[in-house]
């Protein structure tokens, strides 16, 4: 029972210049690009075009109405795939974004075509309920500490049926349409949220022969979809706030241990709550652009998106139970999902193996995505 | 043993008294702590030495007693408070995030800002990974990389890096939630050689464990708790290592235990 | 590594898969590399789309041509109107749809005929929207009118009351089914109308929970397999199956037993079998006869042998109009009905 006694000299430990750590290694960049978040989804984004490249090359899927087409596909469900990757880096779940989307929709249309509001002021009290419907969730989930799961699994039904209520209400049926020519009236609703933009560079390109003509004269696509421009905003803003300020340090934190956070004095409940916030405001956004495009709001609009959502954050590189994650790989999941989603619809194959073969992906992409990470994490 | 002169103590507890419910958690517990002083804790599980810390941290607020900071009687609402007088407390859990790499970790909460074209305000990561690995290095832990995750670093450099972090951070009063527990010998005696350092500046520690070993040699004084009790206060130079351990057991002698123990092996 | 085994396994797996052959027919002739697609709004779960399915695939082999068939796997008509777009990026030689919604589809229809590729219409919408979306052809049964053909019906029969068991409600056709047949019965049908869905316990239980709730209900109109299936048994259990006036739109092997059984008055069939033939083989005689008048392609497609077969086996009938075809509505009975089961669900 000898206890060990250490030399309790004045210096202990060599000075931090003198010493190189034998331990450490010149890690090779590709080692340091392996052991990001977003590699395995990157990795994932290229080895599925390389895939449709093979079966589709010559279907017109490259060409540039196909490019549109199914990045436009990513791009709506990239909008929420970012909202989602950030609350589930801190630790959240909100299963209520679906249904957002539908309720979304109706909040715009209903005011405008049946109580008479101008579009703009439907547009913004969409927004305005959206967001005050996710501070709800977010204030519910922290006050009385039950799973996000189950408190935004109620508003997902919540929301679902008030959507299906307020339609069949004011227009008996389960949709409500005419809303598109309402909205192209709108100067300020069109020019944020429908139809496509850069119309003059588009028309040029097809004068000058880079892009395809229609029989009609007009280039094969007339502009870039706005929603395109929405989902890189979106993206871009979330993921400099994740990576390069203090709060974003505060959701890695807050993700990755709350009572930690709560101990160094991160505002924990402040933070879960802007999040939610947030991610009403993607399904927002997600609802109100659909509705310009489609020209119409239904009751089904939406249905099983949340899922999408967390499938695209966690092919990204976010781990289910948080603190670990990233927006650029959630975007890269988005777009293998629009890809594979229309994708197949290229190749030869019955679109009834879709669902088999998004699974599959799905599946290849964790476990890639799992890999990574542990060899990441034990720093290998 | 004790003197009376309220300018030597940074931290004094007086007679204080904590209840939950119909259970009484510390009955009249008395500790008070000098300037660069390292004073241990001890006492077996189920002691008391918990809600002894979270009372010194500003978790819980004594039911009776006093709890003077440098003289003055103070009543904490909540750690930050603590936090805010210089009393920091590095729990077992550490409060690290382990998928956060090192200069993050050791910033949290408190993270040092930059504007980006004079406007927008950032993160200085670059400060921030400089100054995390400098600090660590005077404190004698040598990072491998300040963006290495902390889920990379063994538990003793996991332990350092907190008590780094919070003696960085302006810390008076240092108390140790059981930082040995978990720990190997070597391990150990780095945390040891650490809280030495830290008594070195200045800083007083508060030293929670149940293990005489550790305790004894870096400890200037020590207090045992025994079922929620002080069973009183003694400094190094009037108590031997093996009188402690008694006290710890209960009074028993530990000697003629074993004796006994090793005689049944042997029958 | 376990995981990289399992990974490797797996991508192996899926590339194996998606090297079965494609499971359209593999074409020989002249024709063999012109590429066709029907579009439906139906969700996968919707089974009257099997006979449209089964009957393109005859076609595309009558005709010697590819044809695909392509859905919105959950009947989200937002990514039916991904579908057209695609279609247009694909440069199909012909593309037939159904117009579920024209506000929603209308765009993205423009998208495939501003390329110069032939559309025909089918199933949903109205000739006038068909013609608006610059379609050659819809091939179809006015929905309003079959609705109100089976109201008089019911109408003679003394029926004064109804309810519709509407299952697809989004789609803007089902609520003109039910207005016909509520305006020939002389009653607003918007409150005689429950939107089911097409979870057959949920349809069982919201029938049996209105004919409860409304005893006095004269009859019942069942708009498709999805929403009469669950409501014959509801009838069976409720002692009613018989007694109540019950007609049903659309054909399957459980409805003709009802029919025979005498449970049901009558069902519309709108002979989709002839929606789905017809409006691909309209496609392949205006790609490769380079025409848009619809007589002529009717005409020809009149005149052609293998579909005059098709019509013998199955015993269907066209029913021709100036300038188009119409399906439907045929209103199968105990008297025809022995004709007809053979060849429920897969091409009746």
């Amino acid at each position: 029972m000898s206890a060990i006694t250490p030399p309790m000299t004045g210096s202990i430990g060599k000075t931090p210049a003198a010493q190189a750590d034998e331990r450490i290694r010149r890690i090779s960049p590709w080692r340091a690009l392996l052991n990001r978040p977003e590699f395995g989804s990157i990795a994932g984004t290229l080895l599925i075009f390389i895939l449709f490249g093979f079966f589709a090359g010559d279907s017109g899927m490259f060409n540039l109405d196909g490019v549109m087409n199914w990045s436009t596909v990513a791009a709506y469900l990239g909008i929420i795939a970012v909202g989602a990757c950030v609350l589930m880096i801190a630790g959240e779940f909100d299963l209520s974004i679906g249904s957002m989307i539908g309720f979304a929709g109706m909040m715009m249309a209903v005011p405008a075509m049946f109580l008479g509001w101008p579009m703009w002021a439907s547009m913004l009290f969409a927004f305005a309920g959206c967001m005050a419907l996710g501070w709800l969730n977010g204030y519910l989930v922290v006050r009385t500490r039950l799973p996000s799961f189950i408190v935004t699994l109620a508003f997902m039904f919540i929301l679902r049926g008030l959507t299906l209520v307020l339609s069949t209400h004011f227009s008996n049926s389960t949709i409500v349409s005419g809303v598109g020519d309402k909205l192209s009236a709108d100067p300020v609703v069109h020019t944020l949220f429908q139809g496509t933009t850069l119309h003059g560079l588009f028309g040029w390109l097809a004068t000058i022969g880079l892009i395809e003509k229609l029989p009609n004269g007009e280039p094969v696509v007339g502009g870039l979809p706005k929603v395109l421009l929405w989902w890189l905003g979106v993206a871009a803003v979330a993921g400099f706030i994740l990576s390069r300020t203090r709060f974003g340090n505060w959701i890695f934190m807050v993700g990755g241990d709350s009572n930690a956070a709560q101990n160094v004095g991160v505002p924990v409940r402040r933070v879960k709550i802007s999040l939610f916030v947030f991610t009403a405001f993607c399904a927002c956004l997600f609802g109100v652009l659909q509705v310009a495009d489609v020209g119409s709001a239904a009751a089904d609009r939406g249905l099983q998106k949340e899922f999408e959502a967390i499938i695209a954050a966690v092919i990204g590189g976010a781990l289910l139970t948080g603190g670990y994650g990233s927006v650029l790989g959630a975007c890269f999941g988005a777009l293998i999902f629009g890809v594979v989603q229309i994708g197949i619809s290229y190749t030869n194959f019955d679109s009834d193996w879709y669902r088999v073969f998004l699974g599959g992906m799905l599946l290849l992409a964790v476990l890639f995505n799992h890999y990574i990470r542990s060899r990441a994490t034990t720093g290998k | 043993m004790t003197t009376e002169n309220k300018d030597d103590y940074i931290l004094q507890l007086e007679g204080i008294s904590k209840y939950f419910g119909t259970v009484i958690s510390l009955q009249d517990v008395t500790l008070r702590l000098r300037r660069g002083e390292v004073h241990c804790l001890l006492g077996d599980n189920g002691a008391g030495k918990s809600t002894l810390i979270k009372t010194l941290a500003g978790v819980h607020r004594p039911n009776k007693g006093r709890y003077l900071v440098e003289g003055k009687e103070v009543s904490f609402a909540s750690p930050r408070e603590a936090l805010d007088q210089g009393i920091a407390t590095v729990y077992q859990d550490l409060a690290l995030v382990p998928l956060m790499s090192v200069a993050r970790n050791f910033f949290a909460g408190r993270e040092p800002m930059k504007k980006l074209f004079g406007v927008i305000p950032v993160m200085d990561m670059h400060h921030a990974a400089r100054v995390a690995e400098e600090k660590l290095g005077e404190m004698g832990i040598h990072v491998r990389s300040p963006h290495q995750p902390v889920g990379t670093m063994s538990g003793g450099e996991r332990q350092c890096l907190a008590i780094a972090r919070a003696i960085h951070f302006g810390a008076k009063v240092l108390i140790l939630d059981e930082p040995t527990a978990a720990l190997g010998v070597k391990q150990s005696c780095n945390v040891l050689k650490l809280i030495h350092k830290a008594r070195e500046r200045g800083i007083s520690v508060i030293f929670i464990t149940h293990n005489v070993h550790h305790a004894y040699p870096i400890g200037d004084s020590f207090t045992l708790l025994n079922r929620g009790q002080s069973m009183g206060t003694f400094a190094k130079e009037n108590i031997s290592k093996e009188e402690v351990l008694d006290m710890m057991a209960g009074g028993t002698e530990i000697q003629s235990l074993f004796n006994e123990l090793e005689g049944r092996a042997a029958a | 590594m376990r995981v990289r085994k399992i990974s490797l396994w797996l991508a192996t797996l899926m590339a194996g898969a998606m090297a079965l052959p494609a499971t359209s027919i593999a074409a020989d002739g002249p024709h063999a590399n012109e590429r066709y697609v029907l579009i439906s709004h139906a969700p996968d779960s919707d089974s009257w789309w099997n006979t449209i399915k089964n009957s393109i695939k005859q076609a595309g082999e009558d005709f010697g041509v590819q044809v695909d068939y392509r859905n919105p796997p959950n009947g989200d008509l937002a990514d039916m109107a991904r579908l057209l777009e695609q279609s247009a990026a694909r440069n199909y030689n012909g593309v037939a749809f159904d117009i579920a919604d024209y506000d929603v589809l209308s765009k993205p229809a423009m998208r495939i005929t501003a390329k110069g590729i032939p559309v025909v219409t089918l199933n949903s919408g109205t000739d006038a929207e068909s013609k608006k979306l610059g379609a050659i052809l819809h091939i179809g049964q006015p929905e309003y009118d079959a609705g109100k053909a089976a109201g008089e019906r019911a109408k003679a029969a003394g029926v004064k009351s109804f309810v519709c068991v509407n299952h697809y409600a989004t789609n803007v056709a089902s609520l003109q089914r039910c207005k016909g047949f509520g305006d020939a019965v002389g009653v607003d049908y918007r409150g005689s109308m429950i939107d089911t869905g097409v979870d057959p316990t949920v349809v069982a239980s919201k029938v049996s929970a209105y004919l409860r709730s409304h005893p006095d209900t004269g009859a019942v109109l069942a708009l498709g397999p999805n929403s009469a299936e669950p409501t014959i048994q509801v009838l069976e259990r409720m002692g009613k199956a018989g007694k109540l006036y019950f007609g049903t739109f659309d054909l399957s092997p459980a409805i003709i037993e009802a029919v025979k059984k005498g449970e049901l008055n009558f069902a519309i069939d709108q002979q989709p079998y002839l929606q789905g033939y017809m409006s691909v083989a309209a496609a392949v005689i205006a790609y490769e006869d380079k025409t848009k008048d619809p007589a002529a392609i009717i005409a020809k497609l009149k005149a052609n042998p293998k579909f005059q077969q098709r019509l013998k086996t199955y015993g269907l009938e066209p029913i021709y109009t100036a300038d188009g075809v119409r399906s439907g509505p045929a209103f199968v009975t105990k008297d025809n009905v022995s004709t007809v089961e053979k060849y429920a669900g897969q091409y009746r």
